[in-house]
């Protein structure tokens, strides 16, 4: 393939701004898929990504599109995940591009990850084709969003295409600039083999698909490759591109993109950012930038169903099969039995994680309260790393507490700022910068206590600038705080699943919030029970569920038995949904309860 | 022990926004469908053996006119060996009844009356949408009284829309100064899509705290036992002798058929279910198709956990020795750890033969009962 005849290029985008529906477009009119195979968004591949529109990761997809000049292209179209818990995997796809479509939604205008995104685009000196897109919509400010673009970013406008993808007008446009504007891969392809991965997967009858783009070299079917991280070696089975399907191809020269099989049996040896290279010749510095992906938030997933544990297991490991990001090891609740702590980039990745073990596995789980990884010295020097409030040691031991620190970029209209400026100082943020942006626009980037954007953070975010603001962040570093742990007691025995970590200052109101929270989800039972939150032996709030004094007496007349069974028979089934702790019945929300108090009193 | 037998009326003149029986607006030819149908239906099932108790119960079965009540009778007297002294219940709806169809009904063999009286406050009454008022209940009352009807039952419910502790004491108190026979106290429970619900959402009506349903429960049944009635069961008190026959089999592992659509029939260790729909039972009838459809052998532990939870409904519990020697089970021996703690609570006692509830613990009848029924997973 003729190197200055290929344009790698992604498309940055917030949620919901049409990124999906444009690469459809791409395909239809560039014949990839006939417009009759086409089902609306072919790209979002699984299930759970085309319910939320959002996507996770999409297929690479090769494009051959014949130019106005007449000239043949190969265009290849790097999907970049569109959630902050992946901004890694984003700034591998985008090192994997020369060039990226900024879509903007006419009626929305630049949100915050857009922003995000777009500035690492810049980092990795893409060129840039900002695009408009739904100008169909009524609401339409396409004018307003050149402005944003070119205010917010601070990119040169002139160029921009206006389009709606979902009526296809301005498709060609974009395919033209792509190839006008977007540089050809530069790349030796006499050098030794250098390949980035950015994408890799689990097939059950291939193994591990790996997915790259080539930077020098060539690579080809029966070569013998090295993983440069992992130092593993393999022998090339088959090479190919998606055309969206899956086609083979004898080599993938300097520039392409493609997918490598290669007898590979984990996606944990076949990291995203590693480089691939010759066994024999190799390059002699991989591609930069390569991390090893670290879950940034853990939690206990516990079967509701005890006998079911083995097979979480199971499921768990089939997962891990096709997700190196999580982790999970065995944890043992007095509360809620045996389970796992299970590691996560993210809280979209844990509810990915989740809704696939319920789905696709058939689980039925208790999930405990998200929380992050803390850093603690304890007094005798050593520093340890906690996942779990549980695995904190004595206050007596700790010398030094730190927490993960995230720097949050907030790009919101101008009338909301003073409530977001409220919230992120609730949440012990420190502000960087507040920038008032010309068009009533205000980027506003603080430092937060990654924590408290795990509790609630985002959603009353989204409450008080009535969905206008967003949001884009990444962990940071530590910083040292007065943390505490926190128990919560029922009928005087501490719950462990409920324990969580707070700030000493917050503890108070998290406390009496908490207790308030549990009195409503734990039902009436047969005696009084008094919930608790505890510091250490100090009571910092208490609340009581009164004893039960009646039930439903039913009517019971013309001898209809088999509902007074059925009735009887849901309540016990009622009861087994319910951990039992000591005599107490506790349901499972009530393990989320720590989730929903916030601080909101 | 002779079996009882129970024949439903499906018709009502107003539908109560609180009331989810088996039941349909009244429709005079619907009706002369109907009654012909159940006639044939227990022409077909009588074999002539011994049964001492027949139940009217509805819906409305006070809507039938006093000739067709008969003719029902008659069915049943030519199917069974009835006794002579048999019970024979019909359940009456105030506003149905005037002196003359009384007396056609006590003509026609009914003995029993069972009247749905549910409060004698004309507010409560409006807001459950019954047709009657309160005075209109204690004229039907009397009136039967005149009619020579020795047995008559009231229905009161407690716990209804913004009725307090003392709004329902003053029922209890006009229903024992008429002085019935029989009366039973419900709770309302307004299930999930009950219209009543909509109409207390609109009009802002509340019921009052479970601390106060409670006390109305057990201020309720004390008042009843000061003016000479004895609790038999959770929700029904008598004068001596006169508890319901009809539904003590239910209580205590009798046999009974149903007869009319959505009826219920235990027999043989079955217990069977017919058609609901009206129209659906009437065609089966006369098809000479089934008129049962949900049919439940009761297998294994099936019938001792029904003996349970129901026996346990009665003041005098259930006879540990006397199920031991029928199902050849210990029920202190299974259930007494679980059982333990309600003992503990007050709410159930066990003297090494009967295990009975205290009133406290009939409020919670169903936590204990839940402890009786295995673990779902079969």
């Amino acid at each position: 393939m003729d190197q200055a005849h290929i344009r790698n290029f992604s498309i940055i985008a917030h949620i919901d701004h049409g990124k999906s529906t444009l690469a459809d477009r791409f395909l239809e009119l560039t014949g990839a898929l006939q417009a009759r195979e086409m089902e609306a968004q072919v790209l979002d591949a699984m299930d759970l990504e085309r319910e939320r529109g959002i996507t996770i990761k999409a297929h690479p997809v090769r494009l051959n599109y014949t130019a106005g000049n007449g000239g043949q292209y190969v265009l290849n179209l790097i999907d970049t995940p569109g959630h902050v818990d992946f901004s890694y995997e984003v700034t591998r796809s985008l090192a994997a591009c020369e060039g990226a479509l900024l879509l903007v939604d006419a009626a929305q205008g630049v949100e915050a990850q857009t922003l995000a995104n777009a500035y690492l685009a810049s980092e990795n000196e893409l060129e840039i084709i900002p695009v408009i897109n739904k100008i169909d919509l009524p609401s339409a400010q396409p004018e307003e969003c050149l402005r944003q673009i070119e205010e917010i970013i601070g990119l040169d406008s002139s160029g921009a295409l206006l389009a709606s993808a979902k009526e296809g007008t301005g498709t060609r446009e974009i395919l033209e600039a792509i190839v006008a504007r977007i540089p050809p891969p530069a790349g030796d392809p006499n050098a030794p083999l250098k390949a980035l991965i950015f994408d890799s997967w689990f097939d059950p009858y291939r193994g591990v698909v790996i997915v790259v783009r080539v930077i020098d070299g060539v690579l080809r079917t029966k070569a013998k490759i090295r993983l440069m991280a992992t130092k593993q070696d393999f022998e090339v089975d088959d090479l190919g591109v998606f055309s969206p399907k899956a086609t083979p191809v004898d080599e993938l020269s300097v520039g392409e993109v493609g997918f490598i099989i290669a007898n590979i049996k984990v996606v944990a040896d076949a990291k995203i950012g590693d480089t691939v290279t010759e066994t024999a010749r190799q390059t002699p510095a991989p591609f930069p930038g390569f991390k090893e992906l670290k879950p940034m938030v853990f939690a206990g997933l516990y079967p509701v169903e005890s006998h079911q544990y083995a097979e979480l297991r199971e499921a768990l490991e089939k997962l891990r099969l096709n997700d190196a990001s999580f982790f999970y090891e065995p944890e043992t609740s007095a509360a809620l039995g045996f389970g796992f702590r299970c590691g996560f980039l993210g809280l979209l990745h844990m509810e990915i994680v989740q809704e696939r073990l319920e789905r696709e596995y058939g689980m039925d789980l208790v999930t405990t309260a998200p929380g992050v990884l803390y850093r603690v010295t304890t007094t005798d020097g050593e520093v340890q790393e906690v996942d779990s409030p549980a695995k904190l040691p004595d206050a007596g031991r700790i010398a030094k507490l730190e927490e993960p620190v995230i720097t949050a970029m907030i790009l919101t209209p101008a009338e909301y700022v003073g409530p977001i400026l409220q919230l992120c100082q609730d949440k012990r943020g420190i502000q960087k910068k507040l920038e008032y942006l010309k068009s009533d626009r205000v980027l506003v980037t603080y430092d937060l206590p990654f924590n408290e954007v795990v509790m609630d953070f985002y959603d009353r975010l989204k409450t008080i600038s009535r969905g206008y603001a967003s949001l884009d962040y990444h962990v940071t570093g530590y910083w040292e705080s007065p943390l505490v742990k926190m128990d919560i007691m029922v009928n005087g025995d501490p719950i462990d699943a409920l324990s969580i970590i707070v700030h000493r200052d917050a503890a108070y109101d998290r406390g009496r919030a908490l207790a308030a929270k549990m009195r409503e989800l734990i039902p009436r039972q047969m005696f009084e029970i008094a919930i608790q939150a505890a510091i250490g032996n100090r009571i910092i709030a208490r609340e009581s569920v009164k004893a039960l004094r009646k039930n439903v007496l039913a009517k019971c007349y013309g001898g209809d038995i088999t509902r007074k069974r059925k009735l009887l028979e849901k309540q016990k089934e009622g009861k087994k949904r319910m951990k039992r702790v000591g005599r107490v019945e506790i349901p499972q929300e009530a393990f989320l309860a720590v989730l929903k108090v916030g601080t909101e009193s | 022990m002779s079996l009882g037998l129970y024949v439903h009326i499906p018709f009502c003149s107003a539908i109560c926004n609180y009331c989810n029986f088996n039941r349909g607006l009244f429709d005079a030819a619907q009706k002369e469908r109907y009654v012909p149908a159940l006639r044939a239906e227990i022409a077909r099932a009588g074999d002539g053996s011994a049964a001492d108790t027949i139940y009217f119960g509805g819906g409305t079965p006070s809507l039938l006119e006093p000739a067709e009540v008969a003719a029902v009778i008659e069915a049943c007297a030519r199917g069974w060996a009835l006794a002579p002294d048999a019970e024979i219940t019909l359940e009456v709806n105030p506003e149905t009844i005037t002196r003359e169809r009384l007396a056609g009904f006590r003509a026609a063999g009914v003995n029993r009356l069972s009247l749905g009286v549910q409060s004698f406050h004309d507010t409560e009454l409006r807001r459950l949408g019954r047709l009657h008022s309160a005075a209109r209940a204690e004229e039907a009352f009397q009136d039967a009284r005149a009619e020579g009807f020795q047995n008559i039952s009231l229905d009161l419910m407690m716990w209804l829309p913004q009725q307090t502790v003392a709004d329902w004491l003053d029922s209890v108190e006009a229903l024992t100064a008429l002085g019935p026979d029989h009366a039973s106290l419900y709770l309302l429970e307004i299930y999930p899509n009950a219209p009543l619900r909509d109409e207390m959402a609109r009009a802002r009506w509340s019921v009052a705290a479970d601390e106060d349903a409670a006390e109305m429960y057990l201020s309720g049944l004390d008042r009843m036992d000061r003016a000479g009635y004895m609790q038999y069961e959770i929700c029904n008190v008598a004068r001596p002798g006169r508890a319901s026959r009809h539904n003590l089999k239910y209580w205590t592992d009798g046999e009974w058929l149903g007869f009319g659509c959505g009826a219920h029939s235990t027999r043989g260790g079955v217990r069977w279910k017919n058609r609901s729909a009206t129209d659906e039972y009437i065609s089966a009838v006369a098809s000479g198709g089934q008129t049962a459809i949900e049919y439940r052998r009761l297998e294994g532990e099936d019938r001792l956990e029904e003996a349970l939870f129901m026996g346990l409904r009665l003041n005098a519990g259930l006879d540990v020795p006397a199920l031991k020697s029928r199902y050849g089970v210990d029920v202190w021996d299974r259930h007494g750890g679980e059982l333990q703690p309600f003992v503990e609570a007050g709410l159930l006692i066990y003297d090494g033969r009967s295990l009975r509830m205290t009133r406290p613990g009939m409020l919670l009848a169903n936590e204990v009962m839940a402890v009786f029924i295995r673990s779902t997973v079969r």
